[in-house]
Formats: C-alpha cells, structure tokens, sequence
C-alpha cells in the first residue's frame, strides 16, 4: 500500500476567482500543478438553437446578448455574415462608425481585464484606478449609443445612429484624458515591484505551444505572434487605417497585461484617425428579409481573440444552422498547457491572464452515467 | 485606591478605551485607504461615517452564527474569544495615558513576543478546526508566515532593549524621554523590519498571504460567521491597536508629556500616525506568494535585522 502522489484540488464552479462558473480539476504534487482537467458547460445558454428558430432581425438581438463584454464584436461579426448572405453592401460611413465602436468596446474591455489581474494579483489601489477611468470611455458608449453596456448600434444593413460632429468633439476629450491615464498605467505594470514578481516568468506559454494549441488574440501576441483579424484579414474600416499590431515576447502573465495596455494606446489612435476620416452620407441601407441559400464564415477581432460566427441560410427568413465560436474557448487548451507545472497560488492570475469569459463559449457535456462516456452537445 | 484601579482597567485606559480605539482605528485605516484609492469609504453611519465600524460589529452579532459540521467545536467556539483577548491583555502592558503601563512588570517585552506568536497559533488553530479546504490551507501559510519573521521581529525588539538596558516596555519608553530622543532615530533600520514584520503579523498586503481573497476566499475566517466573526474583527482591530501602540512606545518615543498636553494626546496623534503609515503600505503593493515572501523574510530581512544588531553592539544608536 503506498500514499497517493498526487492531491486532487477542485477549483470552481464556484470560486472567489472565477466570475463565472466553469470548473479546473488540478492534480498537485505539494504546491505544484501536474495535471489539469477541465470541465465546462455550467452555462451553456442554448443559444445557437435560439439563432435558428428566430428571424435574422430577432438574431440581431441575441446576437447582441451573447456576451456583456464584448457586444458589439458580436453584433459585427453576425451583421457581417449576414450581410455576406444577403448581398448587402453596407455604406463607408456604417464601417467607419462600427469601427470607432469596436475600438471603444476594446479600450473598455482590456481596461476591465487589467483591473481584474491587478485585482488578482492583490494590488486593489491599481484595479480601482483602472476601473475610475474606464468609466470615461462608459460614458461616451451611452452618450453615442444610448446603452452603457449593450450598445445596439449595429444593424442590419449599417449603424442605428450617427456620431454628430458634437460627439467627435467629446469623444477626443474623452480619449486625451484616458491615454494620459493608459500611459501611467503601462508605466505602473512596468515598474511595480511587488506586480512585477507576481506576473513576470508566471504562465508560461512558449511560441510553439501558443500556435499549435490554437491560442487567440492577445495570448498569442503575448507569446510573441504576430496575429490579428483586423491585420490578416481586415475588416469593416480596418483596411483603411493605419494602426501597429502589438506584440510582446514574454510569454508570461505581464507580457499578456503589456500587450493588452498597449493595445489600447493603439486603439486610442485607430478612434483618432477613423473620426478624422470618417466619410459623408448614408448610415445605413435597407436589408432584405429574405437571405437566399448559402453559407458563410465571418472573422473579427474580439478583445479576447479571433472571434468566428459561421451561418447557413436556406432562402428563408431565418438561418438554418448558426455557429459561434467564442475567443474563450480557443484559449482554453493552451491555458491547460500553461497551467502546468505553477504554483497553486499562480493558478487564479493565470486563469485570469487569458481574459475568460466562459458564458459566451460554454457547450453542453453530456456524461454517459454507466460507460463513463463525455460528450460535447455543441447546439 | 481599588475603585480607582477598576476604573483604570474596565474604562479608562483600559477595556472600554481600548474598544473606542480600535473602531476608531478601523475607521481612521478604511477612510484613509479608500482616500489613496479614490474611493469615499465609510460615510452613511455617523458623521463621516465614523460609527461604520460599531454598526458592522453589532450587525455581526445578531446574524446567524454557523458551525460546520466536520469542525472540532470546542476550539472553533473558543478561539475568537482567545483572538480579542490575547491583544487587549497585551495593551494593558503598553503605557498609554502615562509613561507606565496598567500592569507593567520587568520582562514584558518577551512577554509581547509570546503573544505575538501565541496569536499566530490561534489564527492556526481557528483555520485547522474549521476543517474547511479553503481554512486549512490557510492556516497553514499563516503558520508559514510566523516562522519566517518571527526571527527578525525578534531581533527588531531587542534592539531597542538593549540601548535602554531594560526589557520592560515601559523603561524602554522612559529611556527614550530621560534621553530626549527617539528609536526611530537612534535604529532606523530597525524601526523599518520593526514596520515589516507588523504588516506581515497583521496579514497586512503585500503579506495577506493567509487570507488572500482570490485564492481562498478569507482563507483562515472562512467558515467564522455572525458572533464569531464580529470577535475576530474586533481581535483583529485590537491588534492593529497593538501594532501601532508598539511601534509608537518602542520607536517614537511613546506617551511623553510634551509641556501642557497630556501623555495620552500625544501617544494617539503617534499612534495614528503608525495606522496610517500602515494603511498607506497596504494600498501601495501587491500581494506576494507565500515562497516568495519566505525566501524574502530570510534573505533580506534576517540580515539587515542582525546588521542592526552588530550596530547597536558597535555602540552605534545606543
């Protein structure tokens, strides 16, 4: 009779860390992580079989739904796919609104993260700081679009509402304070002792590992990979708009905070130019109600990571197959990869550091009782 | 005479005085580290929400009080007790409205030493029989924490002791007026390990390692609630007391007569000055890992504390 090596350590569904219920089996040897299983679909949402029993128009609000964060990522890529199906061709001054959208929910949302991690990692003055200002960017989302949170400015065809040449105005005095803000922010992540011992060399996730475990966004940027939807493959107003892609070769926590605060200095900068650049006219065109037989696969850069809607239509009013991929659950192989081999202290900033956002990417599992058999229900 | 000793011990400076302190210490350290964190802090309840305190120490006593199963109940139900009555026993010690404390006696400086680490042993004990995961691991780091400053709060009480001859905390702060001078000045590095090792007793940040919100909840209090948890935060507020009246009597001179001001002003204005200090260091780092904070205990702070030693021995700051 020998002792078991190992200790298993649950973690989640419920979690002081974890903001949303998902849950991590890890396998300790003493303080050290040998082994990680994951679980997830504790909020699978059904709502790919919700895509296909509504109309295009309905999807536009569930599309809207399928994460808080990252809203109008979401709204863009199913206008986008639809669009594709439809045939429609959506005006110059539709893309470059989406796009001063898109940025903003980007500044919001990476902004949200680097409170989280500081958070984390303990330091709550930086979090507090962090999300004081954010609020800055909050305001501006409900002064142009009416919802702080859900902002409903895509639409079938182009944008709900214009932005006045007033709100260009507030909107780059909203953006000089908040890169005054960004750029201290960099200079505390950078310099901070105590942050600096806790994320610098914590999660490593090499190269080689990031591209072949399929990671997105700015995990794989901060693993030193130049990849970025809105560079390979632009769309709305990106291809018309000169903007630096981030990348960091650290491979650790801090490099994923460092791409992500510098990202935002870029955004702030992609926001400037798309408004000095904005062309007159039209904001929106009439869609058909009708998408004729096809099928489709749209690609954004969400905060989190390439975003993948994919659709296929039957000449109905209503899409006969929908398909979301979430950045989250691309990001979820390579942070098992990375889980390995920390310290169990590490395990919420690591977890933290891909910027989870389980709801919007959870599938169903479905457990066979007596064979022990797992399955992915992905509808 | 005995009516007077009473009232010394329950009211003033005794029991009831140290009550008022420690609220008003946890106001004075929630106001402040919501200030450096552009936050407004308490602000409902009294003016300023200077009662804040009171009112969460009396919700805590009416709400339910939970004892899990699988935990050992007579350790469980008598450690918060022993958490608030380990630092008010100790502060009796303190000399607060004079330049002698309550009960001060020669040696009581060891005395201190014992409870400081009779305290982590409580802290140990209320986590272990609470046989909750989240409790025990820590507990353990908690346990962890002690043996890496323990030694070099050791060392950073002595040093005032032996430039005053005496090991009675009372003495030592009667040295300091005797020499119109401060330990601060005469140890200042001293005073810093002195600093450090309260914010790690206190499980302040960077060292909340035992009760670090993200990882384990509230770590050693998890499974406490209602009466149970009023008691620790109550322990915990006279501990801060503790730390500050230590900091204050050892490094700043302590309660002096300075002309018409009586002792007991001049030992709060010190005092205060310590909480804020500590709550400025709170606000300002981020939380190491317990291997780092051992490692870091042991490299650096063990040295510079004996550096201070060898020093005062050289006949440096004596």
């Amino acid at each position: 009779m020998g002792y078991a090596s190992t200790i298993k350590v649950p973690f989640g569904p419920q979690h002081p860390a974890l903001k949303e219920p998902e849950h991590f089996l890890f396998e300790c040897e003493g303080d050290i992580v040998v082994n990680v299983t994951p679980r997830i679909g504790y909020v699978h949402r059904g709502m790919e079989k919700a895509f296909e029993l509504g109309t295009y128009s309905h999807d536009m609000y569930l599309a809207e739904r399928v994460c808080g964060i990252c809203t109008s990522a979401h709204t863009t890529c199913y206008t986008q796919a639809v669009e594709e199906l439809m045939g429609v061709e959506i005006p110059a001054r539709a893309r470059y609104i989406r796009t001063i959208i898109a940025e903003l929910e980007r500044l919001q949302s990476h902004s949200l993260w680097v409170g989280i991690v500081a958070h984390e990692a303990g330091f709550d003055t930086l979090f507090m700081y962090v999300w004081r200002d954010r609020e800055v960017v909050m305001n501006l989302f409900e002064e142009l679009t009416g919802g702080r949170v859900l902002h409903a400015i895509n639409t079938l065809g182009g944008v709900r509402r214009d932005i006045s040449p007033d709100a260009v105005l507030k909107i780059k005095g909203g953006l000089d304070y908040f890169e005054k803000r960004t750029k201290e922010y960099l200079r505390v992540i950078k310099t901070e002792r105590t942050f600096l011992k806790r994320t610098s060399g914590v999660g490593l996730l090499k190269p080689d590992d990031a591209a072949s475990l399929n990671a997105v966004g700015p995990t794989l940027r901060g693993s030193g990979i130049r990849n970025d939807v809105r560079v390979d493959d632009p769309y709305i107003a990106y291809g018309e708009i000169p903007f630096n892609l981030i990348t960091s070769d650290g491979c650790d926590v801090l490099s994923r905070t460092v791409v992500r605060t510098e990202e935002m200095l870029e955004s702030i900068n992609i926001i400037r130019y798309a408004l000095d650049h904005m062309p007159a006219g039209e904001i929106r065109v009439r869609a058909p109600k009708n998408a004729p037989p096809g099928e489709v696969v749209s690609r954004v850069e969400a905060p989190r990571g390439e975003l993948m809607h994919y659709a296929r239509s039957n000449g109905t009013a209503k899409p006969e197959r929908y398909k979301v991929r979430a950045p989250t659950l691309a990001n979820i192989p390579s942070l098992c990869k990375t889980l390995m081999g920390v310290h169990v202290a590490d395990i919420p900033i690591i977890l933290a550091g891909i910027d989870p956002c389980f709801a919007c990417m959870d599938r169903m599992l479905i457990i066979g009782k007596k064979t022990n058999e797992k399955r992915y229900f992905t509808r | 005479m005995l009516a007077y000793d009473l009232f010394q011990l329950i009211v003033f400076p005794g029991a009831l005085f140290l009550f008022c302190l420690a609220f008003l210490y946890e106001w004075v350290d929630r106001k402040f580290f919501a200030k450096v964190q552009n936050r407004y802090g308490p602000l409902y309840t009294g003016t300023l929400g200077l009662l804040q305190p009171v009112a969460d120490f009396l919700k805590l006593l009416y709400k339910e009080d939970l004892v899990p199963k699988a935990c050992d109940r007579n350790i469980f139900s008598s450690v918060p007790i022993v958490y608030v009555v380990l630092p008010l026993t100790t502060l009796f010690i303190i000399p607060i409205s004079g330049q002698t404390g309550l009960v001060a006696f020669n040696g009581d400086l060891i005395f201190v030493m014992f409870i400081f680490a009779l305290m982590t042993i409580t802290v140990f004990l209320a986590g272990w029989s609470s046989m909750s995961r989240f409790s025990i691991i820590g507990s353990v780091r908690s346990a962890l924490q002690m043996l890496s400053y323990e030694i070099p709060l050791g060392l950073a009480l002595i040093g005032p002791a032996i430039a005053a001859k005496s090991l009675s905390i009372s003495s030592i702060v009667q040295w300091q007026s005797a020499n119109a001078t401060w330990g601060l000045w005469l140890q200042p590095i001293g005073f810093g390990v002195f600093f450090i090792c309260m914010l790690a007793e206190l499980e302040l940040v960077p060292f909340d390692i035992p009760e670090a919100d993200t990882e384990i909840v509230a770590g050693w209090r998890t499974e406490f609630s209602g009466r149970k948890l009023a008691m620790f935060r109550l322990g915990r507020d006279l501990e801060i007391v503790l730390a500050s009246a230590l900091v204050t009597s050892l490094f700043l001179g302590g309660a002096q007569p300075l002309g018409l001001i009586p002792p007991v002003l001049v030992f709060l204005v010190k005092s205060l000055f310590v909480v804020i200090m500590l709550s400025f260091a709170r606000a300002l780092f981020a939380r190491f890992r317990i291997d780092q904070m051992i490692a870091g205990m042991w490299k650096y702070l063990l040295p510079i504390a004996i550096l201070q030693i060898i020093l005062i021995q050289l006949g440096l700051g004596v």
